[in-house]
């Protein structure tokens, strides 16, 4: 394969190099955008863009470069660069490019935009909002076709082609009544095809809907343990943290991760069940292959509370002697469960629903802190009223280990499946 | 770069014609090993265009002649494709046209990838032979420059080179089982030649670091609750960026800011003077000086709060038109592919008058604040920041560590709360800043005394 003229010119110039090891990967993008402000599309824009990434392995030394000029010269430039980056660079066994595999092609989705469709849909969007919704001020909103074609090679005759188009729509959004206004809240989703109603996709509605009652707040007025029932647009961030801080190469090689030794061990409520599923059917949004060369596959992380896998690549997996994960992580599925939204809702005593968080990184223990925004307080199964300058902490770990009910609704993203969560134990402070 | 003068006979309509590269490179080693030794180059073409009210924007990373009026020509297509199909009475604050050429990176000799790479590696074995409980350790460089030549319909005509570079050091120990981190940032504006001499001359900051990094570890949760605090320059910086400067960007005052209805009314305490500057402070350079923006703007100081009182928002062209008012320089964009957008420049408090040991004598029982990790905020002025160094202050004295925290509540009323403020001004360079796009921004400031939500464990 490696069609591409300037995959090829660059592996022949590293191969005339007599480097041992080599991988470039071409990634020719076009983005097609339409941006709306102040409750009106003000812009299209249209962007191409090549990032050619180039990574080299030499005496167990290592070095990558990334251009985005492919002329004759700027590859020739790229190579000289490599073999500086690779003379000053260190020794580390651990340092390799992926073993062959098959030559394959892949797709993902459409290769051009219906402009005509996403103006439409998206000036629909913009009208139902103004009339359904007269408080709600878009602050910014964009519906974007995204093309990329990948083409991946390497020296060990790793030869990949992933072609993908993609929409993606996002809106940030406040309210106003009066001097009143709300906090900032945003929704986003992927899809294949300009077959949705905006607003009816994913959280878009709800998340509007929401934000018109959180014109009027309130702190809560006391400083208690409790009940958060989690949306399913938190429990994707919150799942991205927790990879990053207990499966990630960075995690684990510096040591820092608690879940170091925990593969086949119980780390979670029997409940929880999440996959990295970049493969799936039900994933729009998801990718083919690794940036360390290899053919994605979709994985279980944890299985009934049990971890299955942690997300190495191929660096991370040699330096820690541990398994490679058979992908790079996010697409995450949290399995549904056997209780209602509403029902979720009547279990808690005393609790916040969370809907978007605020707060630092949580440390490597898995602490954390920060503001529950855009969220309600819930007392004796019924929510109460929406919340401001309410601050949570806790542990994510124990979040897991507490979780009380997993919804049996499920919202998909486009990018990730996630149901509402129920756990419990966390601090909630007010003023 | 490229002269793009040429290019003025295809500006059909309002237009932007921008040429850039951005340069990044990267050497970081985690726990001794060298987990990123890269660098990056990107560069491209884009034009903007303005029509009946619609923007048209397009990019090519490839800058031949033809593709640069085929750039220009797809920028007048998008305008003309919105323009079409809606009708829209808008204008832009056009301004004069202004011509500017800064360079700010080394005239000295570059020094080799194998001395940068040593340097790092210098630091990183100081940690090793000199620290024996550093149970983990990251140790890195990280350069950024920006490149730019602007030509707009109006007449300015703008180049600028302005290069940044930090070497970063994080540190962990372990207390109990629990992985404790800390980490500080060196560097700024500049080329690495006109900012780093010795490896060692470092090692008395990567002292002081190990020192917060013990205490931290030794030392105790926050309790919750509003307290009476001192935040240091670092959290006074973010907190006139993040929480109070966002809510003065015009895009965002019409998109819903709770600042839209605070103009020249009392914002703060009166001991509060807190300004976006365009270039300069005080006769020195800031971290992010812009002479002339991505729109062709001359740039001038935005003066947001003047002793207490909401005076001036910031603005692009669009926004300066829509209220009436003049643009001073605050349209910026990260990438060749980016739109300018309304962005920070420095934004700092101005300095007051009270001695920083003063200040700490002055409290009972609250923290000194010291260093953030990040922030967040939103138009409701609601902000939260992770503290990730700072103290007790028991009786008017530096008492124990803190293990990491946050710190939330309403930046105005935080700022009502403000009794005293320091006579110092520190500037931090390594701020990037996310809305929508990336871009690099200066904060900093004095230390202020006030009241603000902690968040216990």
């Amino acid at each position: 394969m490696a069609k591409n003229k300037v995959v090829n010119k660059m592996m022949k110039l590293l191969s005339e190099e007599n480097l041992e090891k080599y991988q470039v990967t071409l990634n020719s993008s076009k983005k097609t955008e339409m941006v709306v402000e102040r409750g009106e599309i003000s812009l299209l824009r249209t962007i191409a863009d090549t990032n050619l990434r180039i990574t080299a392995i030499n005496k167990n030394k290592k070095a990558s470069v990334n251009i985005n000029r492919i002329d004759d010269s700027s590859l020739e430039e790229a190579t000289k660069n490599i073999l500086e980056l690779l003379e000053t660079s260190e020794i580390d066994e651990a340092y390799d490019i992926s073993p062959f595999q098959e030559s394959k092609q892949f797709e993902i989705g459409s290769k051009v935009p219906n402009k005509d469709d996403m103006y439409k849909l998206l000036i629909q969007f913009i009208e139902e909002v103004k009339l359904e919704y007269p408080k709600l001020n878009i602050s910014e909103s964009s519906l974007t076709f995204n093309f990329t074609e990948v083409n991946l090679v390497n020296s060990n005759g790793v030869d990949y082609l992933q072609t993908k188009g993609i929409y993606n729509f996002y809106v940030v959004f406040t309210a106003k009544d009066g001097e009143n206004i709300s906090s900032m809240n945003f929704a986003s989703f992927s899809m294949n095809e300009l077959d949705k109603n905006l607003l009816d996709t994913a959280t878009v509605r709800s998340r509007i809907k929401e934000n018109i009652e959180q014109i009027e707040t309130k702190p809560i007025t006391e400083k208690f343990v409790g009940d958060v029932l989690i949306t399913p647009d938190y429990l994707a961030d919150l799942i991205a943290t927790f990879a990053a801080i207990g499966l990630s190469d960075g995690a684990l090689i510096a040591g820092t991760s608690v879940l170091k030794d925990s593969i086949g061990k119980k780390i979670a409520s029997e409940k929880l069940s999440i996959c990295s599923n970049p493969r799936s059917k039900q994933i729009c949004d998801g990718y083919s292959i690794t940036s360390d060369g290899f053919e994605a596959k979709d994985i279980m992380i944890i299985e009934k509370g049990v971890l299955k896998s942690h997300l190495l690549g191929l660096y991370g997996a040699k330096k820690t002697a541990k398994k490679r994960a058979e992908n790079s992580g996010s697409a995450y599925v949290v399995d549904s469960g056997e209780v209602s939204y509403e029902d979720m809702i009547k279990k808690v005593k005393k609790g916040i629903l969370l809907s978007r968080f605020s707060g630092g990184n949580p440390s490597p223990s898995g602490d954390f802190s920060g503001i529950a925004k855009n969220s309600y307080y819930i007392e004796d199964g019924k929510v109460q009223y929406p919340i401001s300058e309410t601050m949570i902490a806790g542990n994510i770990y124990d979040m897991f280990n507490n979780i009380k009910e997993i919804s049996k609704e499920q919202v998909n993203f486009g990018n990730s499946i996630m149901p509402w969560l129920l756990t419990t134990g966390v601090t909630i402070s007010g003023k | 770069m490229t002269q793009l003068s040429k290019f003025s006979k295809h500006f059909a309509n309002y237009t932007e014609l921008r040429v850039q590269e951005n340069q990044s490179m990267s050497i970081t080693f985690l726990n001794g090993n060298l987990v990123g030794n890269e660098k990056k180059f990107t560069s491209g073409v884009s034009s903007r265009v303005f029509l009946n009210g619609s923007w048209g924007f397009a990019s090519n990373p490839e800058m031949d002649d033809a593709n640069i009026i085929d750039t220009i020509k797809l920028a007048n297509e998008n305008a003309e494709f919105l323009s079409g199909r809606q009708s829209k009475n808008k204008r832009i604050y056009e301004g004069a046209a202004f011509s500017v050429s800064h360079n700010f990176g080394t005239k000295k000799n570059r020094i080799s990838q194998k001395e940068l790479m040593d340097f790092v590696k210098e630091i990183d074995g100081y940690i090793v032979k000199k620290f024996a409980d550093v149970t983990s350790r990251t140790v890195g460089l990280n350069f950024l420059s920006m490149e730019k030549t602007l030509l707009t319909s109006v007449g300015s005509n703008r180049y600028s080179l302005w290069p940044r570079t930090m070497i970063f050091v994080k540190l962990g120990v372990e207390e109990n089982g629990d992985p404790i981190n800390a980490y500080e940032v060196f560097g700024g504006r500049g080329h690495f030649e006109d900012l780093f001499t010795n490896p060692s001359d470092l090692f008395e900051d990567v002292d002081k670091l190990y020192e917060h990094l013990k205490n931290k570890s030794k030392g105790v949760y926050a309790d919750a609750g509003e307290k009476e605090v001192i935040l240091d320059a670092d959290l006074a910086g973010i907190l006139a960026h993040e929480a109070i400067g966002h809510t003065t960007e015009a895009d965002i005052v019409l998109g819903g800011s709770i600042a839209a209805d605070y103009v020249n009314k009392e914002v703060s305490s009166n001991l509060i003077t807190l300004t976006d500057y365009a270039h300069s402070y005080n006769g020195n350079l800031c971290p992010i000086p812009i002479f002339v923006d991505d729109e062709g703007t001359k740039a001038e100081d935005v003066v947001i709060i003047k002793d207490g009182v909401l005076k001036e928002f910031m603005h692009n062209k669009e926004t300066a038109a829509i209220f009436k008012t003049i643009a001073k320089g605050n349209a910026r964009a990260y990438q060749y592919f980016d739109e300018p957008l309304v962005r920070m420049r420095n934004t700092a408090i101005e300095p007051g008058k009270s001695k920083l040991k003063d200040m700490i004598a002055s409290i009972e029982d609250g923290y000194y604040f010291m260093k953030t990790g990040n922030g967040q905020a939103d138009s409701t002025s609601e902000f939260m920041f992770a503290v990730t160094v700072g103290y007790e202050i028991k009786n008017g004295k530096l008492a124990r560590g803190i293990r990491d925290t946050t710190i939330a509540g309403l930046a105005f009323d935080v700022l009502k709360s403000v009794t005293m403020v320091s006579d110092d001004m520190v500037w931090g360079s390594w701020g990037m800043c996310g809305k929508k796009q990336m871009i690099p921004v200066g904060m900093g400031g004095p230390a202020i005394k006030c009241r603000i939500n902690v968040g216990g464990k």
